[in-house]
């Protein structure tokens, strides 16, 4: 595949050829250690490109556990699991915690270099936590603890991140805000967004690999979100047309 | 605190009192055997301000043995916290130490040190040590994944971050344990005295034994549980006070 350098910035040159930012699974089977349950049977999927896909489907599939896999955590499975252009993943939950002997803010400017210090307030402004930059990570709400989460992972060195609920417990306009805000300040990153509100999905990411029960052949199906770049500006029938093809694909 | 738990001991104390009276009146046995209670109260007046030192004496050897228990416990608990080849074997020689009696070892400390202070401290100090090793040893073991997880992903955790982390999150049952243990440097500076040493309550208590006087041993465990409470109400004081500051 011979592409224009300069479309698009995540394509690197090699010997001539241009390889695109690329995860993909192949043959993926696992059963989890000590059980019969099969969670995966050969599972093939694919992302291509940076910005904000999607993984999506049923309580109980094996989301976090392929996501985990993805992100090197998670091993003991047959099949293979290639990147191409993405060195660094990162794998985000909604369950994580800060220690609790500083506030969020402390505990977040520990974790980066000085030259992230704007990115931090910037980040700090958009998620909507200001207010509670000292606070102790035990005293915020629960939605306010996954946006302190992710913002310290955005702060990190990443090609991917894969954000396992971590918008949960936040209300639906400031997640809209939240993604719009990755899209556009990490244009060049890859997001893989794990959640279970079909509409947002639909609506802001770009490829959907809905993954479906073991006994279902193929165990993923890929469908192509509206990509949107700002909340309101979107066509319902195509919306509709999208969270459709989800709700078939699952 | 203080108040209640003295409190506490003191009702438990003449309960047990009471009892020992009950079985001396029911079984009609001599005063040789059980004293009465005037010649318990009489010996109580006559040896107490001794028996008072005996136990500072005896306190501030548990006290110095406590702590270098825990010091000597989290230093070797950070190493034996890891599931590797070292931390495998500081496990096991604990777990196999701790199934020892202590006071059946204690006698080859007397033959090689003798009587005296080294002893002393040294047979507290092992009494008290394998237990809280083992606690120390499951506490930091344990993950916090909730926590770890964000510094092992991004490659910053180290050794330092861990334990501190491990330390923070459970420093409720640190408490506790810590708390727990003096228990175990007081009983064990009582019987490194009762076997070798010419100072303390342990070697106040012998003496009385060898003497069959009831009364001695009456008052020698009536100052020991009062010092033994005054001093874990003084470390749960200042557990509290860590736990406060923690949660801040």
């Amino acid at each position: 595949m011979k592409l224009k350098k300069q479309q698009i910035c995540w394509f690197s040159n090699i010997d001539g050829y241009l390889i695109v930012m690329q995860i993909e699974c192949q043959n993926i089977s696992y059963q989890y250690p000590q059980t019969d349950t099969h969670v995966f049977e050969h599972l093939s999927c694919q992302v291509t490109g940076p910005g904000f896909h999607a993984l999506f489907g049923q309580s109980g599939l094996g989301k976090t556990t392929l996501a985990r896999m993805i992100a090197g955590e998670l091993t003991g499975y047959s099949g293979q699991i290639q990147s191409r252009q993405i060195y660094e993943i990162l794998y985000t939950h909604n369950m994580e915690r800060f220690p609790g002997w500083a506030g969020i803010g402390d505990m977040m400017e520990s974790t980066i270099q000085a030259s992230g210090r704007d990115m931090l307030n910037e980040l700090v402004d958009a998620f909507g936590i200001q207010p509670v930059m000292n606070a102790r990570f035990s005293q915020l709400s629960l939605g306010q603890k996954n946006r302190a989460n992710l913002i310290r992972y955005l702060l990190q060195k990443f090609d991917l991140l894969i954000m396992d609920e971590s918008l949960a417990n936040v209300d639906e306009t400031t997640r809209g805000r939240i993604i719009i805000t990755l899209k556009t300040l990490f244009p060049e990153k890859c997001f893989l967004y794990i959640s279970h509100n079909m509409m947002e999905i639909a609506k802001f990411c770009n490829q959907i690999v809905v993954l479906r029960s073991p006994c279902k052949h193929p165990q993923t199906s890929m469908i192509s979100g509206q990509n949107l770049m700002t909340e309101n500006n979107f066509v319902m029938k195509e919306l509709e047309q999208t969270m459709l093809e989800i709700v078939h694909a699952s | 605190m203080l108040h209640r738990r003295i409190q506490q001991f003191v009702l438990v104390y003449f309960l047990g009192l009471l009892s020992l009276l009950l079985v001396k009146y029911l079984l009609n046995l001599s005063d040789y055997v059980i004293p009465g209670p005037v010649e318990i109260w009489q010996t109580c007046k006559s040896v107490f301000a001794r028996y008072v030192f005996n136990v500072l004496d005896t306190l501030w050897i548990a006290v110095v043995g406590h702590i270098i228990s825990i010091i000597l416990a989290f230093m070797v608990g950070i190493l034996g916290r890891h599931n590797s080849w070292i931390g495998s074997l500081i496990k096991a020689t604990a777990y196999s130490i701790q199934a020892y009696p202590i006071v059946a070892v204690a006698p080859i400390i007397f033959i090689l040190l003798g009587d005296g202070l080294m002893t002393r401290l040294l047979i507290a100090v092992m009494i008290c040590y394998f237990p809280l090793l083992l606690s120390v040893i499951g506490i930091l073991s344990e993950p916090v994944d909730s926590i770890e997880h964000f510094y092992v992903s991004t490659k910053r955790m180290n050794w330092r971050l861990q334990v501190r982390i491990r330390a923070y999150e459970n420093i409720n049952k640190l408490t506790t344990v810590i708390a727990g243990s003096a228990t175990m440097a007081v009983v064990g500076t009582i019987i490194a005295e009762f076997i070798a040493a010419d100072a303390g309550i342990g070697y106040s208590i012998r003496t009385a034994l060898y003497q069959s006087d009831l009364s001695k041993i009456l008052t020698a465990l009536f100052l020991i549980g009062i010092s033994t409470s005054l001093y874990l109400t003084g470390l749960e004081w200042v557990g509290n006070v860590i736990q406060k500051k923690c949660q801040a």
